[in-house]
Formats: structure tokens, sequence, C-alpha cells
């Protein structure tokens, strides 16, 4: 099947450089497909090569079926209509004559707006919400406004293929969920959408599909679930992501991570810890300078999950599972190799207790054991006591309350 | 109407119909037309003048073409460069003009106290085609508001529009500098007039500014004519003298505003 829009071994290159390497890809009618890439990647010059506002020296641009090199600039614009980046400077022009403006292809030299041309302008500004401020200066909205009285230019042109240029970048987080919001319902009415963001979450959370772009290549293109991975992300944009599904949209949704310094240059910590409780441990350990192990901990537990992340070695149990003791013995075994244990607050139950026998056993073999003070607090204990019980039995063999890490290594 | 469309297209408020060249061109024909004694009638003067205006709109246009495209910035840079060059063998001619260097000083400063319906004649042609097509291209040029990139999105051949729409403003102001001799700041202060009385449409700018340059004129030479009275000054004077003030007033209300 043919899709509306089809890209067949699009190159285009400036000044002996090539901007864009034999792009083949394809858009239908009602698909929201987002552009994601680092800076440079030929984002913006897809967009102008589609808008035919550049001219590719290879391969062929195809809309509904008509190559559009035969196109004349007016009829191109009657298919395909675009929303740049910048917003242009303050204009003291009321905003329904700015939509009207993207009534020109459709209009002759001698020929005036008429009632059609009404209706169309009418309907843009409808669909952008922006026909509550028509009459006030675009000069006098604020940055969404605008941003929303361009989009309701661009389809005032009616096009069959909407380009958008970074549409939220300048926006706050309300304003962002308008444009999109805008986007989805133009889509359902069977625009073809494709728009570039920096965002990668917008994309995961509303585009159908994605097209990841690096250096002029198509990394790859596809259902959002199926191209959007951790991996290819992070090839794509050289940070590391932490990827969890969203528990709403069920999509993925992307964390950055920041760059960690994996040289231990003040020895090792084991970490006690669960349930998300070491998060923030692992992060001011790393940053102190500190290696870290883990353990034991269940499966799909979040502190499991990060660590893994950061390649930090641990010791886990199937998840939702007591502790088996073959488990625990090879925690032991990780954890004799570090030079502190550290016990963070996190909470207790019958499952997880077997990693207070193991601080015990470790404690009276001579190691460092540092219990957070926050820790003690009852509120954690879900297991009738018996975890203050241990608690109490590490400190009386040795173990140190600290209020915090940072201070005690500090004077250490 | 000219500065409107200039200014229009250069996406810029300080340009005026002179950038072009034109008017130290129009400038060098009159010098031509006076000191080499040539004589072809009533209509000499304003023959050479529009000639020499001509000469160098299409001069600047060769030096600012890169490619096929028309960029603004190399244009309005040939355009400068063009009338210095000019102006330089405009005071070269007055300078060796002797006895007719009185009637040379006069035609540059622009007047009509020679005026009459031969010229409105010589003009007309000129007005009753271009203003019109002119006025006709008040869509493209409420799209360059918005940058040529944008502009060229919607559908707008860019260069070809600037490119019709600097030759019909040459021919105009060709067409008129030939007759009247140079009279500053009309074009460059009307439009800014007009927008100041709250419209930067063009469907209504440019007939806006074409209606109110001439009561504008009118009004100058009417004063030119009665406050020395019986002397005629200039027009050109009373134009300068007045716009020249505006013109800073305008300037600095817009870096007030920023």
């Amino acid at each position: 099947m043919k899709k509306y829009l089809e890209v067949e071994n699009l190159s285009f290159s400036y000044a002996q450089r090539k901007i864009l390497d034999k792009l083949t890809f394809g858009v239908d009618k009602g698909e929201l497909v987002g552009v994601v890439g680092p800076n440079g990647a030929g984002k913006s010059t897809l967009l102008y090569l589609l808008a035919g506002l550049i001219t590719p020296q290879e391969g062929e641009i195809v809309l509904g079926g008509k190559k559009a090199k035969n196109l004349s600039r007016r009829r191109w614009s009657k298919k395909v209509a675009m929303v740049f980046q910048e917003i242009p400077p303050d204009l003291e022009i009321p905003s329904r004559e700015l939509v009207a403006m993207g009534r020109f292809p459709h209009l002759g030299r001698w020929q005036r707006e008429g009632e059609s041309d009404k209706e169309k302008i009418a309907w843009a500004m409808e669909v952008t919400s922006t026909s509550r401020f028509s009459d006030r200066m675009f000069s006098e909205l604020s940055g969404g406004e605008k941003q929303r009285v361009m989009i309701a230019r661009a389809l005032a042109q009616e096009p069959e293929l909407l380009l958008l240029d970074e549409p939220t970048s300048h926006l706050d987080i309300l304003h962002q969920l308008e444009i999109m919001e805008i986007l989805l319902q133009l889509r359902r009415g069977g625009v073809a959408i494709v728009a570039v963001f920096h965002d990668l979450n917008l994309v995961s959370q509303f585009c159908d599909k994605s097209l990841l772009l690096k250096e002029g290549h198509l990394l790859s293109f596809g259902k959002v679930e199926e191209v959007m991975k951790a991996e290819e992300v992070e090839k794509l944009l050289q940070v590391e992501f932490l990827e969890t599904i969203h528990p709403f949209s069920l999509r993925p949704f992307f964390m950055p991570l920041q760059k960690i310094n994996n040289n231990p240059s003040r020895g090792r910590v084991h970490l006690i810890c669960g349930g998300g409780s070491g998060s923030r441990f692992m992060r001011e350990l790393l940053e102190a300078g500190f290696s870290l192990s883990l353990g034991v901990v269940n499966q799909l537990d979040s502190d499991e999950e990060l660590a893994k992340k950061l390649g930090i070695p641990i010791v886990q149990e199937k998840p939702f599972s007591p502790f088996s003791s073959s488990v625990v013995e090879e925690a032991y075994q990780l954890a004799k190799k570090a030079d502190f244990i550290v016990i963070v607050p996190t909470y207790w139950g019958r499952g997880n207790l077997p990693n207070l026998d193991l601080a015990e056993r470790l404690v009276k073999e001579g190691k460092v054991v540092l219990i957070l003070e926050e820790a003690l607090n009852p509120r954690f204990d879900y297991a009738e006591g018996k975890a203050q019980e241990k608690l109490k039995k590490i400190i009386e063999e040795g173990g140190r309350v600290v209020e915090d890490l940072s201070t005690y290594f500090s004077s250490s | 109407m000219g500065g409107g469309v200039l200014q229009g297209i250069f996406q810029n408020p300080l340009v005026d119909p002179y950038v072009l060249g034109i008017s130290s061109g129009a400038s060098l024909g009159a010098v031509f037309a006076i000191l080499g004694g040539v004589y072809l009638g009533y209509f000499t003067v304003p023959l050479f003048a529009f000639g020499g205006a001509l000469l160098s709109a299409f001069l600047v246009f060769y030096l600012g073409k890169i490619g096929k495209r028309f960029p603004l910035e190399i244009l309005l840079l040939a355009g400068v460069g063009v009338g210095f060059f000019f102006s330089a063998l405009v005071s070269l001619g007055m300078f060796l003009a002797g006895e007719d260097l009185h009637q040379l000083v006069f035609w540059t400063m622009g007047g009509f106290w020679n005026s009459s319906w031969r010229e409105v004649k010589m003009v007309l042609p000129f007005l009753v085609v271009g203003v019109p097509i002119l006025l006709s291209f008040f869509r493209e040029l409420n799209a360059f508001l918005l940058g040529e990139k944008v502009a060229e999105s919607m559908g707008v051949e860019v260069e070809k529009v600037k490119k019709w729409l600097l030759f019909l403003v040459s021919l105009l102001i060709a067409s008129a500098v030939a007759v009247s001799g140079v009279i500053g700041f009309v074009g460059l202060v009307v439009p800014h007039l007009v927008r100041l009385l709250g419209t930067r449409d063009h469907r209504y700018l440019l007939p806006f500014s074409f209606l109110l340059g001439g009561g504008v004129l009118l009004w100058a030479d009417t004063l030119a004519r009665s406050i020395l009275s019986p002397i005629e000054l200039p027009v050109g004077i009373i134009t300068n003298l007045l716009g020249a003030p505006f013109f800073i007033y305008l300037l600095r209300a817009r870096k007030r505003n920023r």
C-alpha cells in the first residue's frame, strides 16, 4: 500500500556537506510522526525539503501519488503547510488577519476572500482555540497564544500534510500539552503530520510513529512502541536513559541519567536497600567517589532497575518472593568485598529480613556497618518488631548509627 | 507608495525609494543633459533623468544579484555603493558646471515650480499601469511580514515577486524623479505616518501611502511657495527640513519601544 507521503532515497547536501543521506519512509493521512535527533541531525532540513523550500540533490517526494517536484509553488502550498520554529517578531496585525494570510495559495491575484475562505479561517481558529482573541494584535499575545495563531495560519492553507518544527520548544508544559491536543485532533481529522520535537516523551506519549535521525541517516522509523527503546534512544542522543512505562498511556517514558564517574577512588560500599529507598544514596555515594554493590533486592524493584542501569553489581531475588538462603549467601560473598555496609531507611517485612542477618554476620566479622539514624524509626518495621530487634543487635555488635553519610565520610 | 512597497520587501523600516541609487542616477542624467548642452525639446532634462534613474536601478540589480536570487542585504549595499559613486560624478559635474551651476543645484533640490500638465501627462501612463499592479501585490507583501521562508511555504514565489516589485517600483520612481527632481524623505516618512494611523496591512498601507504622499507634497509645495513669498523655495528643502526631524523622532521612538 502506498502512503500519502512517500519519501524515496532523499538526499540533500549543502556546500559539499551531506546533510541528509538516502532517507526512505512513508506517512499516511491521519498519522502523527515525531522526528527526534540531536542538534544538527538534519531535522529542520527534512521539513524544509518536504515543504519544497529547498531542492533535494537526489530522491523523490511523492504527495498523494504525484511527484512533488512537478508541483508549482502554489499547488505545493495547497497540500503542505509548515509551522516554523521561529515565531515572527512582534507584528501589529490582528490575529485573524494573520491567520487569513494562510489563504494565499487559494486566492487569485485579483480575487477577494469569499464565504468559503471565511469559513476555513474560522475553522482554523476554532481548532486552535484562537477565536476569542481574533481581534487582538499578534504582538500582544503570550508565547503559547502566538504559537497557536501560527498553527492556525498553517491550517488556513487546508494542508493534507502539516509540518511543524519544534512547535513546543518555547512553551511551558501546559501549553505544550495544548499544542499536542491540537495535533491529535487534526490527526483524527485525517491530516498527515510530521513534527520535530526535542522532548522524547512528547513523541513517545503522543505520536503514532517516530523517526530517529542521526547525522543525516535514518536510524530507525516505525511505531513508537517498537522504535523507541532505551538502547536505540541512547545511541541517538548519547545520553543514558532510564526507560519505564508511563502508568496511564502505557507508552515508553524516558528519564535521562547523569553521567557518572565510575572510578572508585574512596572504596566500595554495599547498600542494603529496596523499594526505591536506595536511589538517593546511590547517587550521593557515586558522586562522592565510591563504588557500589547492592543486595539482596527483588527483581522489578525500582532500586534494582536503577542499579542495573548504572552498572552496579547486584544480587537479586525473584519478584515479590522472600529471599532464599542461597541468594543471601551470594549477597554475603558480594558484600564481603566492600569496605562499608550501609543500611538505609527502608521498609522491613518478613521477606527482606535476611538482609539484616547478613549485616549482623558481617559486623561480627569486623566489617564497618553503618546504619542511617532514620532507619531505626519503628514506622519502617512491618515485621512485628523483628527488624527493630535485629538492628539493635547489629548496633550492639559494633554497628554505627550515623545521621548522614556525607558527614560521616568527610570526618573519617 | 514606493517607500511602502520597498519597506515591505526589505522588511526594513529605514528603506526609502532612493536606496536603489535612483536619485543619484537621475541627478547624473540631469547633469548630462544640462552640461552636455543637448536639447531634444521640452522634455530633455526629464528624459535624461529618467534614463539615469533606470540605469542606476539596473546597475544595482545587476550588482546585487547572486545566482538567481537577490539577497536583500547585498542589494542594499549595492544601492548604497552605486549611489555614492553616482553622487561623486554629480559633484564632479557641478564643480565643472560654471554658468549652469545654479540650474543644476535647483534640479537636485527638487521642485515643482515649472510643473505643468505636460509633466503630469508624462508620469500618468506609469501611474495608471504601475499603481494598480503594485496594489495587487498586497497579499505577497503581507506574507513577507512573516519572513521570506514562511511566505514561500505559503505559496509566494519570493524571488519572482521581489524581482517584479523592484522593477515596477524603480520604473515609477524614475518617472516621478524625472519630472520633479530629488525630493527627499517623503517616501521614507509617509508609510510610517500611515502605520501610525494604525495599519500594517498592505491592503490599506499602499493606497493610503499613495494618497498621503501626494497630500504631503501638495502641502509642502504650498508652504514652499508662500513662506518667503514671492520667492518660491525648492520643495525638497521643505521636505528635508520637516522630514529629517520626524525621521529621527521615529528612530528614537522605536528604540524606546524595545
